[in-house]
């Protein structure tokens, strides 16, 4: 897997998510835009919150969380 | 880098051709911009504001550029600040030694303490860097509150290179060894970290008495109400039983003490 230099900054993640089909529910957490009951979960199974969206990888579109862990999981990955 | 510039072209045809000639640009931002939806800022980076784009290009951009990039491309499409961070991480993989000693702990930590200890590696890689290490830090700590501060604390000081090492050698010529014990020996320790003193032969008896003493005072003061005193090999376990004595009459605190069969391990408790 490769880093690639395309970004987002903060202020537009919720047009990314958009892209994706996707939007935020009340408490700020990633859901299906088609259907704002069901939250969008990590491979590892866990919801997420908007403030810990790192971003998108291969996989089914898969969203990946922004903290330590999450991110050595993809580090490992990279080439 | 040409490809992305490229497709950008052939979705907003000639409209910003001056633009997107140009080949000094490395990085693509989505981000808000002031006029138009393409500006190039600091000279190498392109911003593309798909706030200004019309439906028809968002489509575009997202099939040809960013499904391209994560789906056929196998890429990451992350925000600006998650991008540094994975960078920054990805510098500071255990390599080489750190290598051997994940191998090492892999089939005897439990999941969550190996994870919280591959992390912690990572923060002293680039703690060594001498880079900023706060927001890597505060993530382990907030995962695993009960002991990741402490096991990065450790990890920085070595306790993993050496002391749990040393440990489970100990442990494991006890005939009734078993993992779950080593686990939760370790994890006693880390857990404990701010409440316990390494009893090594690396210092003075004097030295070790004091920092019991000192840590008696000002636990005693913010009321934690235990100690721990771990030592490791006949010697420290020798010394640690000599600084228990110091408080045998003492009535406010109570001893408790593990030492295995062979008298190579002790974990004492002073509670007060």
């Amino acid at each position: 897997m490769k880093l690639g230099n395309i970004t987002f900054s903060k202020n537009v993640r919720e047009d990314i998510l958009e892209l994706f089909g996707k939007s935020l529910d009340e408490e700020g957490f990633i859901v299906e835009k088609d259907d704002t009951s069901q939250r969008v979960l990590t491979p590892k199974g866990e919801e997420i919150h908007i403030d810990e969206w790192a971003g998108v990888v291969k996989g089914s579109e898969a969203f990946v969380k922004n903290d330590a862990l999450s991110l050595i999981e993809l580090a490992k990955k990279l080439e | 880098m040409n490809l992305i510039l490229d497709k950008l072209k052939t979705i907003f045809h000639g409209k910003f051709d001056d633009i997107l000639s140009n080949n000094n640009i490395k990085i693509f931002d989505f981000s808000k911009n002031t006029t138009n939806i393409l500006e190039i800022k600091d000279g190498q980076k392109l911003d593309i504001d798909l706030g200004k784009a019309n439906a028809e290009e968002k489509k575009l951009v997202k099939e040809r550029i960013i499904d391209l990039m994560v789906q056929s491309e196998n890429g990451a499409f992350l925000s600006a600040d998650s991008f540094q961070k994975t960078k920054k991480i990805k510098s500071n993989l255990p390599t080489g030694e750190d290598e051997e000693l994940l191998k090492f702990y892999k089939d005897k930590l439990k999941l969550e303490m190996y994870k919280a200890l591959e992390a912690s590696l990572v923060v002293r890689n680039a703690f060594k860097k001498g880079e900023e290490i706060t927001d890597l830090k505060k993530d382990i700590s907030k995962l695993y509150p009960t002991f990741g501060k402490n096991i990065c604390n450790l990890v920085t000081r070595e306790y993993f290179h050496t002391h749990f090492k040393d440990l489970y050698d100990s442990m494991i010529e006890d005939q009734d060894f078993d993992i779950n014990l080593y686990q939760r020996k370790v994890e006693k320790i880390v857990q404990s970290l701010p409440y316990t003193v390494f009893v090594t032969r690396y210092r003075s008896y004097d030295d070790l008495s004091g920092e019991v003493r000192f840590k008696l005072e000002k636990l005693n003061k913010y009321g934690a109400g235990r100690l721990l005193l771990h030592g490791l090999g006949r010697e420290n376990v020798s010394a640690t039983l000599n600084l228990l004595e110091e408080y045998k009459d003492d009535k406010s605190i109570t001893i408790q003490k593990e030492l295995n069969p062979g008298g190579t391990i002790i974990t004492a408790t002073l509670i007060f």
